[in-house]
């Protein structure tokens, strides 16, 4: 039996993931102005953003390429740029 | 005459055949993106791409690849859309010399016809946003203009800045922010957040095409864009208040975001494709809270694309980057003829030069590699005699593979600085640098048997100015 593609939820679905780090804490931030054709949606964690008629490897945690990926890990230790300065003395 | 504003210069791009309606219906993504991608794969003399049937949306006007070819950017000149990459620089150079041309204030501005305010804010309402590339992090802004000021100077108008920085959505009202530390934007936020307060900030999105060419340019801190813009136009450049921050801000853009860097405040941002041909991101990047959004009625969208060159962005860059070098090089060796640095920000240089004596092309090769720009980029020189044009690759190839002898005429030198995001540094910042001589040999260097070159003819300039001209008005 070959794999198909049909049993699988489609990201506009009520509980979808992030394709980029997995957190399930997405919302809608818009819908299309043509009702019913797409939603923007958005990871709470890592802020990672999509369309829901983007290609399934922008969409979909399983297409999601590896070297893209973020983990709770390597947003706690991103590099900040430019650092925070000192406050100057009042 | 110069353009006020995009729409203007859009009627001229479509009238010279230089704008592409895609009449079909698009997908948002990928096919904006890959359009506009495939513009710069399609050889000489590119055109914007107008998109207005976007699947999903009612009413969005896009317009990509303004700048994307040599006949985009003669035009955004003004100049005639046949002039050729040298000509194109050297104008550049030339009206450079007229900095500074005072602006002048417009308070009609068409940006005042529509306005959000408070809750009613959302991008998504005004802007129809996509992705450029699979591994960016979001929807970004990357043609647009941000204007700040010295927070410790805020009255001098040449340390207000207007530069081009790479913004992602992350929010109806939040945008991440990339100043690059060397940038002036960077040091206007580094001076807020000293005082622990917000940087005030706006920008513009769908400017004049003179607004891109020097929202790039590496002009001196206390140097005004709008004066240098000024000189580009050969007019003064129109602006007007923002309403909210008070900041100068071109007069003609399509829409005029206000807000504020807020101060001391870092969020995950990108990855972004840059135009090195890699990406970047993954770092903690400051956030800008808008309040503001003024727009003209039926705004247009202008974004561009940039990944692995050749895409818009090194138009925009290309003739910034050759006309500083010209103008060091010149001032002291005077026989340079042309500087094409136009390869990743000038990491590779061709330039063309004639001789004093035997040895100078090297010395020339060598100077461009301790010039300001040269400390942190030039890698790799090419040096050409007078006659062959440095922007005509063909002729360069023909010039290194007749002129050089490679053990006398290739020198390498290690352990030199360039800038830390050059893909083959090692470590990072530091590289070895290669200087070819592909001039011809001058006493006392009499090496090779270069006696009885052929040489074009004394009549074909002329010539190919009529060939170019008529070919044109076909």
């Amino acid at each position: 039996m070959h794999s198909s593609d049909s049993g699988r939820p489609e990201a506009a679905d009520a509980s979808p993931v992030c394709p980029r780090c997995a957190d399930t804490g997405v919302s809608t931030v818009a819908h299309s102005p043509v009702p019913g054709v797409w939603q923007v949606l958005q990871c709470a964690r890592c802020l990672y953003m999509w369309r829901t008629t983007e290609p399934a490897r922008r969409t979909r945690r399983e297409d999601y390429p590896l070297q893209f990926r973020l983990t709770e890990h390597d947003i706690a230790t991103a590099t900040e740029v430019p650092a925070v300065p000192a406050l100057r003395a009042r | 005459m110069p353009y006020d504003d995009l729409r203007s210069f859009l009627d001229t791009l479509e009238k010279e055949g230089q704008l592409l309606r895609i009449t079909d219906e698009v997908l948002p993504e990928p096919d904006l993106a890959a359009a506009a991608n495939a513009a710069g794969r399609i050889g000489d003399g590119a055109p914007a791409l107008w998109f207005d049937r976007v699947k999903g949306f009612t009413d969005a006007r896009i317009v990509m690849n303004v700048h994307g070819s040599w006949r985009n950017h003669a035009l955004a000149l003004g100049l005639p859309k046949e002039t050729s990459t040298r000509e194109q620089v050297e104008e550049f150079a030339r009206r450079w010399d007229a900095f500074p041309i005072a602006p002048e204030r417009r308070e009609d501005a068409p940006w005042r016809e529509n306005t959000v305010t408070g809750d009613d804010i959302d991008l998504f309402g005004v802007l129809p946003l996509f992705r450029l590339n699979d591994g960016d992090g979001g929807f970004y802004l990357d043609k647009a203009a941000v204007v700040s000021r010295d927070p410790d100077d805020p009255d001098h108008f040449g340390k207000q800045n207007l530069g081009t920085y790479r913004m992602e959505v992350i929010g109806r009202d939040r945008l991440a922010l990339q100043p690059v530390p060397v940038h002036d934007i960077a040091q206007h936020l580094r001076t807020a957040e000293e005082q622990g307060r917000d940087l005030p900030v706006a920008i513009t999105l769908g400017n004049d095409p003179v607004v891109p060419l020097v929202a790039g340019m590496p002009l001196r801190y206390d140097q005004s864009e709008y004066e240098m813009a000024g000189a580009l136009r050969g007019a003064p450049m129109p602006i007007a208040t923002a309403p909210h921050t008070g900041l100068d801000v071109p007069w003609g853009a399509e829409v005029v975001i206000e807000g504020v860097v807020e101060s001391r405040v870092r969020q995950i941002e990108g990855p972004f494709g840059e135009f090195t041909g890699h990406y970047s991101g993954g770092r903690r990047m400051p956030v800008i809270r808008i309040e503001r959004i003024s727009y003209r009625t039926d705004p247009i969208f202008e974004s561009l694309y940039l990944g692995m060159p050749w895409t818009e962005c090194d138009y925009l860059v290309g003739p910034n980057t050759c006309v500083p070098l010209l103008k060091q090089l010149r001032a002291e060796f005077p026989e340079v003829r042309a500087v094409n640095a136009m390869y990743t920000h000038g990491l590779l240089v061709i330039i063309s030069t004639a001789k004093r004596y035997g040895g100078f092309a090297k010395a020339v090769g060598m100077r461009a590699m301790t010039t300001p720009h040269g400390l942190g980029y030039v890698t790799q020189v090419i040096v050409v005699d007078e006659d062959v044009d440095p922007f005509d690759l063909p002729q360069v190839m023909w010039a290194q593979s007749a002129k050089v002898n490679p053990k006398e005429d290739v020198v390498i030198i290690p352990n030199l600085s360039v800038v830390e995001l050059a893909p083959a540094s090692q470590p990072a910042g530091v590289t070895s640098k290669m200087i070819i001589d592909a001039t011809t040999p001058v006493a006392p260097d009499v090496r090779g048997n270069f006696g009885t070159p052929a040489k074009d003819l004394p009549e074909t300039a002329e010539w190919t100015a009529r060939l170019r001209s008529l070919l044109a008005q076909r």
